[in-house]
């Protein structure tokens, strides 16, 4: 009873801001509601589901949406594990190093969003110049212009912060590998290769599954820089699931219908961090 | 004009021939200024009004607003929020139940907003038939609906022209400005194969404002997009295929930047300014943004009109009035947006001729192109008359942008327009789009 009174506080403070609004947007999602709020308005059961679920926007954005999340949690997973590695070695300027590993993640996603579009600019921007200069490119490109480029670009912006939030976790996690593990594998004629699948990752795995957990779940609910650079275009390119729920949210203020989609989009990003949670702990208990 | 309060009565016995045609000329002249002593004499409000706007030019706004508390009047709160995402903001407020009196709102908006009580109309309130019958004709159909009901103010105007470099013109051996969307075509092309400008073309062609140049073309053509009840009638003419090959061809020929599906109107103006671009369709007032950046090629840069029939768009975004329940507070919020939207109680046009100053806006009223002040506002860049005259007869607002549903097509259209110029759908296909993007917005929730 102490016990119960003592994590009162936490747990009214959850409900507030997690359990009230969850319920409330389910709620939302099966009644047709008006954009005022002053009512829940006529119970539609699931016809918001179904009216999103026939569409081919839906099924667009959702497929722009999984493009987005492969991109994103794959390449800031293994950037972070990069990075990590690479400052977990001695070098002079490492200190210096491991603090700069933080500007990024403690920068905000619109930030980042706003210094990529301007970055990424067809006709001022320092990508062009880059890529000009090493021969990539003979002529400036408007990279988020064009519908081939602009999504994974946003994918490269996202990944430029997520990575290193990745890597401050995996680095953490690889300061606490012995270095006698190394050296004994080292001793035994064990290559770098050798050694970094069978020390460096087995002993990663649990830091490694974090997270990936949690790049699915930032890749799924990511807004603010794809917002930022291109608002979801051109014409649908960049328009994922959270770019959706925004329109129809906020926008033209359809708001059972974007509480529908917001729902789906929630189990989505919940079976996809416990798919991955159950695949990976496999994984880790058939290594051992 | 129609007023609400006479000067006191007073009884007439005993009164001679002089003292009676004084008291006369006394009413007459409360007749005419009633519309201004009205407000004050209703502001009897004593609290502070609250008004939101989106950022442009806040100091501005703010200054605009000073000058009317200055004179007796309630002291206001303006609260200003970013121009981009403004919809979505306001919209939020007001569902969290933030009590706005008076604020900005896109006209596309303006309906759906009378009918989720976030905005009052405004008929019978002091003045407000005047302020209709003040309007250009063609201007009034943004703020009464079908049915008669007043629901907005104007808070600026102005009609989609032509910008085009005239030196670069001169140097293509391009004798007059070209007008028709085969003109504009040709001379462009022109342009670009003597390298005198590599994409002459630049229209601001962000998703958000796709729905603005649909009107603008279409009309150019000769099509209201939507007939009276809101009927998508731009499918019935074969024209409006005509205008989607044209914006297609402009695109993937490269005779607009690629660019244009992302840039800002700031970026466009520069690139007119800068000499990168020749031609430029937006708000007449762009050319003051043009000029003003200096640029090498600013003071070639001439406005006329689109298409050889000078039909256009007309846009104006516009005021709402809150629901006010306090009847004094309403009165007061009411001569706020009367000062802003139309007159000071001087009967001029304080607050439109401080945007003309500031930024080349108009205002939709006659009278406004008429006061010399106004005049004297605008830089000769300018050819007025021709505004003006676009106003009265060369341009339509699109009754239909102000009915609920519209919000929902304005949403769709972006995606749709950028499928057609990215070379993903054919004009044809891009005509069905739009009409099942209109149809699916009227017949309520659909994505």
């Amino acid at each position: 009873m102490f016990g119960l009174k003592l994590t009162a506080p936490a747990g009214i403070l959850l409900a507030a801001l997690l359990l009230v609004p969850t319920v409330l947007t389910v709620l939302y999602s099966v009644h047709d509601v008006p954009a005022n709020g002053r009512s829940l308005g006529p119970f539609v059961g699931l016809e918001n589901y179904t009216i999103v679920l026939s569409s081919n926007v839906f099924w667009r954005s959702a497929w722009v949406t999984s493009l987005f999340s492969i991109g994103f949690v794959i390449f800031s997973t293994l950037i972070g594990l990069a990075m990590a590695i690479l400052l977990n070695q001695r070098f002079v300027g490492r200190g210096l190093a491991r603090a700069m590993l933080i500007i990024p993640w403690a920068t905000p996603w619109l930030v980042i969003g706003i210094l990529w579009k301007w970055y990424a600019d067809g006709s001022v921007g320092g990508l062009n110049a880059i890529l000009l200069k090493l021969g990539i490119i003979s002529d400036y490109h408007d990279f988020l212009s064009d519908p081939n480029s602009a999504l994974a670009l946003t994918v490269v912006a996202a990944v430029w912060r997520q990575a290193s939030f990745a890597g401050i976790l995996l680095l953490a996690g690889l300061q606490t590998l012995p270095d006698d593990l190394n050296e004994a594998a080292s001793l035994d004629g064990a290559n770098l290769w050798q050694r970094f699948t069978n020390i460096t990752i087995p002993w990663l795995r649990p830091a490694l599954i974090t997270v990936t957990v949690l790049n699915i779940i930032y890749a799924f609910l990511q807004f603010d820089v794809i917002f930022a650079m291109t608002q979801g275009g051109p014409g649908d390119a960049t328009q994922v699931l959270s770019i959706l729920i925004y329109r129809q949210l906020f926008g033209v203020t359809q708001i059972g219908l974007g509480s529908a989609l917001a729902v789906i989009l929630g189990v989505i990003a919940l079976v996809g961090g416990l798919l991955t949670v159950k695949i990976l702990y496999r994984a880790e208990r058939t290594h051992g | 004009m129609k007023t609400t309060d006479s000067a006191g009565k007073r009884g007439t016995g005993g009164l001679d021939r002089r003292a009676f045609l004084k008291a006369g000329g006394a009413t007459a002249l409360a007749t005419i200024m009633a519309p201004a002593f009205a407000g004050r004499a209703q502001a009897a409000y004593s609290g502070t009004l609250d008004m939101l706007a989106w950022d442009f030019q806040p100091d501005t706004i703010k200054t605009l607003v000073a000058e009317w508390t200055a004179k007796g009047n309630p002291a206001v709160n303006v609260a200003v929020i970013p121009n981009l995402g403004y919809s979505p903001a306001l919209q939020t407020r007001l569902r969290g139940g933030d009590a706005i009196d008076l604020y900005y709102n896109f006209a596309y908006n303006s309906q759906k907003f009378i009918d989720q009580g976030w905005a009052a109309k405004l008929n019978g309130l002091p003045g407000v038939d005047d302020m209709v019958a003040d309007m250009f004709e063609s201007a009034r159909a943004a703020h009464v609906n079908a049915a008669g009901d007043i629901i907005s103010a104007p808070y600026f105007s102005a009609v989609h022209m032509m910008h085009y470099n005239d030196r670069m013109l001169k140097e293509a051996g391009i004798a007059a400005a070209p007008q028709t969307l085969k003109e504009v075509y040709d001379a462009s092309k022109i342009l670009k194969d003597k390298k005198i400008v590599e994409s002459p073309y630049v229209a601001y062609w962000v998703k958000e404002f796709c729905e603005e140049y649909l009107h603008t073309y279409l009309l150019n053509e000769g099509i209201t997009a939507f007939d009276t009840a809101g009927k998508p009638v731009f499918a019935d003419d074969a024209k409006t295929e005509g205008v989607f090959e044209w914006w297609q061809t402009m695109y993937q020929e490269g005779l607009a930047p690629k660019s244009v599906l992302s840039d800002d109107p700031g970026k466009l103006s520069n690139q007119m300014a800068q000499g990168d671009a020749a031609f430029f369709v937006l708000h007449h007032y762009f050319l003051s943004s043009i000029r003003s950046l200096g640029g090498k090629e600013s003071a070639n840069v001439m406005q006329g009109p689109i298409g050889g029939a000078n039909h256009t768009f007309q846009i104006g975004e516009v005021l709402q009035l809150g629901e006010i329940g306090d009847e004094e507070r309403r009165n007061a919020a009411w001569d706020l947006m009367k000062f802003y939207g139309w007159k000071d109680s001087a009967g001029k046009f304080t607050v439109f001729n401080q945007w003309a100053k500031a930024a080349g806006l108009a205002a939709p009223y006659p009278g406004f192109f008429k006061d010399p002040d106004v005049i004297a506002a605008f830089p000769d860049y300018y050819d007025l008359p021709l505004i003006s005259k676009t106003f009265e007869t060369g341009s339509k607002v699109v009754p239909a942008r102000t009915l609920p549903w519209y919000p929902d097509f304005q949403a769709k259209v972006g995606d749709v327009v950028h499928a057609l110029l990215l070379g993903q759908a054919t004009p044809k296909k891009t005509v069905e789009d739009l009409t099942a993007a209109a149809n699916s917005a009227q017949k309520g929730r659909s994505l």
